[in-house]
């Protein structure tokens, strides 16, 4: 039994309601945060996601979780300044330039926040040079390309290449993702690793980072 | 399961009125020619007309009137544990196997064939059991390992024991009918709890054109007189054994089973029966039997309405191929038969699994492949829910234009009720399918039945049942 038992069952339900008066419970009666966010939080995602991948948990569901989750940890965001906590990594996310569907990007970054990555949304239609910009500015650990449309995809490269000629291609990984695009085309444009599916995305940033 | 309003007629009203009453009136004026003269007395004393020198019954329309009239509307197959009970007459739609098979496509053989054993009644009894959405078992094979001694003693032993669904088979004669009933009493407790919740049927068959044996007589006679449900379904061949109209051998059909209907009411008043339908054609250019026939599906889905003007429930046909694999073939051709005859309201439809080559090979993956396929049919058959809740006026508001749905409660609250979910239809994206070394149905649902034969070994009945079952018949020790 898990001292934070009440929020992780809101979490497993996507109870957004309970899940965040819970929290400021908890947060008001002093719980050290980083346990709360291990305990409460990372501990019961990563129990979706397991439930994810073995079927038994459907993608809106898992989803809904993720957002409980996000809700909850916006009432730690103060902690996250103080350094009072680790979060997995930074993620910079968008739809490359010239393709408008955000529904997969979105679920994406949905399930990497649940993770406990931080998320930079840059949104749809997102040129190469924002992309570079926005990077400088964060100094994000992945960087995350998504399209649905093979005309699209060429812009995947342009960005890459954009970030090549602002000398921080070395200090990012570049994944990529989308109906279109496979393992073998992220290789050919010299991406860091592709996800088939929102749920791979997880994984596949824990272990670019070299994360359990 | 939901109770269904036909979705789909193939005939009009007035087309299966004129068909009845061509059947009809092949009952009073051409009547049914019956071999041997047993229950030529009881007939004669329920008001059918008999022809003594022709050996030859007809039926004047009043008499074929009341005596269906006898013929329960509503009655219940049951399953031996009650968990797979099947409502006849209210409106559900069930599918199961089929049985008399010879031959199977061995997976395990390097994808031969070979003759159907005793081990074969048993795996695909443990597949029925496990398989949801066929709901009952016909003994689905012909265990060439046998001799015939105490034949339907093993068979339906080794089928009570590998499922507890509902199970139908035929019997080659009477004493095969009264070992079923003696054995099935046994596993019930005592005779009167098995005429209460009989969980085993029997099928018999007229014989096309028109004639009806003596030992078909003698069986329905035994098992309708202790309670057992039957039917007496006619099987005949378009341009062989029936006319080459479709018409036509619905009529034949439809008065065959009609008179199948009526004697077991002149035997038996009350007894629990299924009209029976199992028409199929010949393929004229090389005189094929073809149960596969897209015409199949169309005289069973027509029989249907048949059998429904009488409220009486029938034991319909469906999902037959002529394909040697579960391929492309068996896929579509499965299909017609399979939709139409279930849209059309079928309480009761055999053959629907398993079976391939026109009823003649069966193979272990089209069970499992069938089930997917039958689990979308009930898809459509449970139809489109609306009202107020679903139509969504509520959701679609608040996401409003430009959202998204994903992750509204709505979606979360239907995401079970509104879709089927295959297992076994590949749906992956590109790459994963080919991560996963290009996954295909067959292969598939190979591992799904390693996997059910696997953990669906044991025995269903208890060791102390078994026991004092081989007492009173030791030859079923043999098949242990």
């Amino acid at each position: 039994m898990n001292d934070f038992q009440v929020v992780v069952d809101a979490v497993h339900k996507g109870d957004i309601k309970t899940a965040v008066a819970e929290t400021q419970k908890a947060l008001d009666k002093g719980a050290d945060v980083q346990e709360f966010l291990d305990k409460a939080l990372i501990a019961t995602m990563d129990d979706v996601g397991e439930n994810f991948s073995k079927g038994i948990t459907f993608v809106p569901q898992m989803l809904r979780s993720a957002k409980t989750m996000q809700e909850c940890m916006k009432l730690l965001a103060s902690s996250f300044q103080e350094g009072a906590v680790k979060s997995k990594g930074k993620v910079l996310i968008g739809t490359v330039k010239g393709d408008l569907h955000d529904i997969g990007k979105n679920l994406v970054a949905m399930m990497l926040e649940g993770a406990g990555f931080i998320i930079t949304d840059l949104g749809v239609d997102v040129h190469p040079d924002k992309f570079v910009h926005k990077a400088q500015e964060i100094e994000p650990d992945i960087i995350a390309m998504s399209a649905l449309l093979s005309t699209t995809m060429p812009s995947m490269p342009l960005t890459i290449e954009a970030l090549e000629k602002a000398g921080i291609r070395d200090k990012v990984k570049v994944i990529i993702g989308g109906a279109p695009v496979t393992g073998k085309y992220a290789k050919e444009i010299k991406a860091d690793s592709y996800g088939s599916d929102a749920g791979a995305s997880v994984n596949l940033a824990k272990s670019l980072l070299g994360l359990s | 399961m939901k109770k269904n309003r036909p979705l789909f007629r193939q005939l009009t009203p007035k087309q299966v009125r004129q068909i009845d009453e061509n059947g009809r009136r092949i009952l009073e004026e051409i009547g049914i020619h019956i071999v041997g003269d047993t229950v030529f007395d009881r007939l004669h004393k329920a008001g059918v007309d008999i022809d003594y020198d022709n050996s030859r019954v007809r039926f004047s329309s009043d008499c074929l009137s009341k005596l269906i009239n006898h013929a329960p509307p509503r009655f219940t197959l049951f399953s031996q544990d009650g968990r797979n009970d099947l409502q006849m007459g209210k409106g559900n739609v069930y599918f199961g196997n089929g049985g008399r098979v010879f031959r199977i496509l061995d997976m395990n053989k390097g994808g031969g064939y070979r003759y159907t054993l005793l081990k074969d009644v048993i795996n695909t009894a443990i597949l029925v059991d496990h398989l949801e959405y066929i709901r009952f078992y016909i003994i689905a094979c012909q265990a060439h390992d046998l001799g015939p001694e105490d034949y339907h003693l093993k068979d339906f032993f080794c089928a009570f024991n590998h499922t507890t669904k509902h199970v139908m088979g035929g019997c080659d004669d009477v004493q095969g009918a009264e070992h079923v009933w003696k054995l099935a009493s046994l596993i019930a407790g005592n005779e009167s709890r098995l005429r209460e919740r009989p969980f085993v049927s029997v099928i018999t068959n007229m014989t096309s054109p028109l004639t009806c044996d003596a030992n078909t007589l003698n069986i329905l006679d035994y098992c309708t007189c202790r309670g057992i449900p039957v039917t007496c379904a006619p099987a005949p061949i378009a341009s062989a054994t029936a006319p080459a109209t479709l018409a036509g051998t619905l009529s034949l059909m439809h008065a065959e089973a009609l008179a199948g209907v009526a004697i077991t009411q002149a035997l038996t008043p009350g007894a629990k029966v299924l009209y029976g339908a199992v028409p199929a054609t010949m393929d004229l250019r090389t005189m094929e039997y073809t149960m596969g026939a897209v015409e199949m599906g169309m005289m069973n889905t027509s029989a249907v309405q048949l059998a429904k003007l009488y409220n009486l429930p029938i034991y319909a046909s469906g999902g037959l191929t002529e394909a040697k694999r579960p391929d492309i073939q068996a896929g579509f051709e499965k299909l017609f038969s399979n939709v139409t005859v279930a849209m059309a309201g079928a309480d009761y439809i055999h053959l629907a699994a398993g079976l391939m080559d026109s009823g003649n090979s069966l193979s272990y993956e089209q069970f499992v492949i069938d089930n997917e396929l039958i689990g979308m049919i009930h898809r459509i058959l449970t139809g489109i829910r609306v009202d107020e809740e679903t139509l969504g006026f509520d959701v679609i508001s608040s996401v409003g234009p430009g959202g998204n749905y994903v992750m509204e409660e709505h979606t979360i609250n239907h995401m079970h009720d509104e879709y089927f979910y295959p297992n076994l239809c590949v749906r992956s994206n590109f790459d994963v399918w080919e991560e996963k070394g290009h996954p295909d149905m067959l292969t598939k649902a190979h591992e799904i039945v390693e996997k059910i034969l696997v953990k669906g070994r044991e025995s269903r009945l208890e060791p102390d049942l078994i026991k004092r079952i081989t007492k009173v018949f030791p030859a079923i020790l043999e098949t242990l």
